[in-house]
């Protein structure tokens, strides 16, 4: 974005070390966003690859580490994996630096035996609070998250209570399936959410 | 962790008792309880984001829009018949076909997120090619039989570049088209868009209204909408029943049509004595975006005007009904006279201005038992049997019958949905109940679509007659279903 004048000049910036990772809470060494992607891709693509999502019983097929892999529910430090590494569209830091990305404001539903659905929800906190970046940003989260997600994800943006002046037209456009897909058909927009995922592993 | 394309389909249905009352006896097709089966599905995985299927009303057509274009599967065969490609720069949301053509080849109106309407029709002499003879449905089936049979596809493909001829281009919306709907005569088209308007195309064409001859094509702007404070979702046309002409003959012609809005409200336009066509009520009651409208197709007892159902964002269904008095077409009879001095007098002597302030009532006066819990895309309601299905986001397929006895036909229901008790639930339903569902019908995907279609497959022993529903999904894929009482 080429811009004179930026919306927030001096924005607060966290270093690497202050952001949440699994090592900084003891969890135990984690799968990347991306390998679970891929091994989404490969189960869709390879007719001989037994169903992941299959209700039959594969564990005397695989080992644990593999029970992990395919049927542990994707959770809140993997959702914020996959997207604090998103660029913010006018400062050169990922979104996970300008803490517009929270590891508190994302909230993971898992499927259960009323819905068949997870649920993920993310609240942004914009860098100012009359930030005009607000939706494109939304939108480049929603993206990268229904790209990176399985089918049966159901993905749920928003501007964090009282973080933004029109959070409730921000939000309704946000969750606008139809203004989401032409939004991403525009040229000029879908370029400049390309280049905020270029960050992205 | 459910469902991924290609995989099996898993779905599960509920069959819930449903008590039979005792039907009248015009409502024989009344089912006491249902069963929805999936049978295969369309052969061609369109590979991405289909948003919508179209049946034709009388040919074994469907159309189904994906990406730039939209495909036209044959309902005998569940295989492609067809494609419409080249028209349009980017995504084809919605499809029409052009009613009153019987004796005209097809034609189907496309709306798309490039701002444009396409008018587009079959091409005789691709058909004639395609080995035809005899009648237009023969044909049409024979020309599906050869496709299938072929193998080259590049052939096939230069071949469909003839098949449906891009007439004309209609233009006039700032931003994507959303809805396009024909009039019942298939004489207006409605266009709706996120510019926040709704045009009114006529069709002035040398011998329109399927007199055949396919002249020069002509379409002339009548009327640009511009009350709704969001973009128009979708249009619909309240079909031709008796009841159409059951209100407002002297003030407004016959043709009415319905806006949803993502201003949360739903508005009805009429054309008065003027040829003006202006907005005679707002429906307000869904906490969302309405993302369409779907009138009743059923002729309802005693001619009464049809109902319009509407569903939104809110993961809502509601019914609306117009207040009429007893006596079809006399409305200053009866309870809301007094309440609306205006009625009591007949208008015509009014002046424009005065007229325009002249509103319907339409009352809600059911809300559907709820079944979704996200957005609801897409509500279809049978002209044969008058059941609802409806689908969305949260991928449920939801089949509704009404109990005609349990309803009070004009009381509105006031009850907020979100708050209510079991008890206001059912009563805000008002006679109408859940008669199945699917809970995940394209595995894991949203479904964009639904639709009931008649059957011409060999799997029916009623072609023409026998229902399916026919959803559409994110996944690329078009399934029909099979729905029988049990």
């Amino acid at each position: 974005m080429q811009k004179s004048e930026l919306d927030n000049a001096n924005p607060t910036i966290l270093s690497v070390s202050q952001l949440p990772s699994r090592r900084a809470t003891g969890g135990t060494a984690r799968h990347g966003p991306d390998s679970k992607y891929d091994y989404a891709a490969l189960a869709s693509l390879s007719s001989d690859t037994p169903s992941w999502h299959s209700d039959d019983d594969i564990d005397g097929d695989y080992g644990d580490a593999h029970d992990e892999i395919w049927e542990a529910p994707v959770d809140e430090q993997e959702i914020y994996d996959l997207i604090s590494t998103i660029s913010d569209p006018e400062h050169p830091n990922t979104l996970g630096e300008l803490n517009v990305v929270r590891l508190p404001d994302i909230r993971v539903t898992p499927a259960g035996q009323r819905s068949n659905l997870t649920t993920v929800l993310v609240d942004l906190t914009p860098t100012v609070n009359h930030c005009s970046l607000a939706t494109v940003i939304g939108l480049a989260v929603r993206w990268r998250l229904e790209q990176a997600l399985p089918p049966s994800y159901r993905v749920d943006v928003r501007m964090k209570d009282g973080s933004h002046a029109q959070d409730d037209q921000v939000n309704k456009q946000l969750g606008d399936k139809e203004r989401v897909a032409a939004a991403l058909e525009n040229d000029t927009l879908r370029n400049v959410v390309d280049k905020m995922l270029e960050t992205c592993a | 962790m459910e469902g991924k394309k290609g995989g099996a389909v898993v779905f599960h249905t509920l069959i819930l008792s449903y008590q039979t009352p005792s039907q009248p006896p015009s409502t024989v097709s009344t089912a006491s309880s249902i069963r929805i089966d999936a049978l295969p599905p369309f052969k061609l995985d369109l590979g991405d984001r289909a948003w919508t299927s179209v049946p034709h009303p009388t040919l074994p057509l469907l159309a189904t829009t994906h990406d730039k274009a939209a495909t036209v599967f044959s309902l005998a065969t569940f295989a492609k018949h067809s494609a419409l490609t080249g028209g349009h720069a980017r995504s084809v949301r919605s499809a029409a076909w052009q009613p009153g053509r019987e004796t005209a080849p097809p034609r189907l109106v496309t709306g798309s997120f490039d701002a444009t309407a396409g008018l587009w029709s079959w091409n005789p002499a691709a058909a004639v090619n395609s080995g035809g003879g005899g009648g237009r449905l023969e044909t049409e089936v024979k020309a599906v039989a050869k496709r299938s049979g072929s193998g080259g596809s590049d052939e096939e493909e230069e071949e469909e570049e003839d098949e449906w001829i891009f007439n004309l281009v209609l233009e006039g919306h700032d931003s994507e088209v959303k809805g396009v709907a024909f009039s019942p005569s298939g004489q207006y088209l409605a266009t709706c868009s996120r510019d926040k308007s709704v045009w009114i195309w006529e069709d002035v064409s040398a011998g329109a209204g399927g007199d055949g001859d396919d002249g020069e094509d002509e379409w002339e702007t009548v009327a640009v909408l511009s009350e709704h404070d969001g973009d128009v979702k979708a249009v619909a046309w309240c079909p031709d029943v008796p009841g159409r002409r059951s209100t407002g003959s002297g003030t407004y012609s016959a043709d009415v049509l319905a806006s949803a809005s993502y201003d949360d409200t739903v508005r009805i336009w009429r054309e008065d004595a003027d040829g003006e066509w202006v907005c005679v009520a707002v429906l307000e009651g869904h906490d969302g975006t309405v993302w369409g409208l779907e009138w009743e197709q059923k002729p309802r007892p005693g001619g009464r005007f049809p109902r319009l159902l509407t569903f939104s964002a809110d993961a809502r269904i509601r019914i609306w009904t117009l207040r009429q008095g007893e006596a079809d077409g006399e409305k200053a009879d009866g309870e809301n006279a007094s309440s609306h001095p205006m009625f009591q007098s007949g208008f015509g002597g009014l002046p424009n201005t005065m007229r325009r302030s002249l509103r319907e009532e339409w009352d809600c006066t059911a809300v559907l038992p709820q079944a979704h819990t996200r957005d609801i895309y897409s509500v279809t309601w049978s002209a044969a049997t008058g059941m609802v299905a409806s689908t969305g986001s949260d991928g449920v397929i939801a089949v509704y019958g009404e109990d005609p006895a349990a309803a009070k036909q004009t009381a509105p229901q006031t009850t907020d949905g979100a708050d209510a008790t079991a008890a206001a639930a059912a009563d805000a339903a008002n006679g109408w109940r859940l008669l199945a569902t699917v809970t995940d019908g394209h595995g894991g995907y949203e479904v964009n679509h639904v639709t009931w279609c008649k059957r011409f497959d060999p799997g029916t022993d009623h072609k023409g007659e026998e229902e399916m529903l026919v959803t559409t999904g994110d996944d690329g894929v078009v399934r029909p279903w099979q729905v029988r009482a049990v």
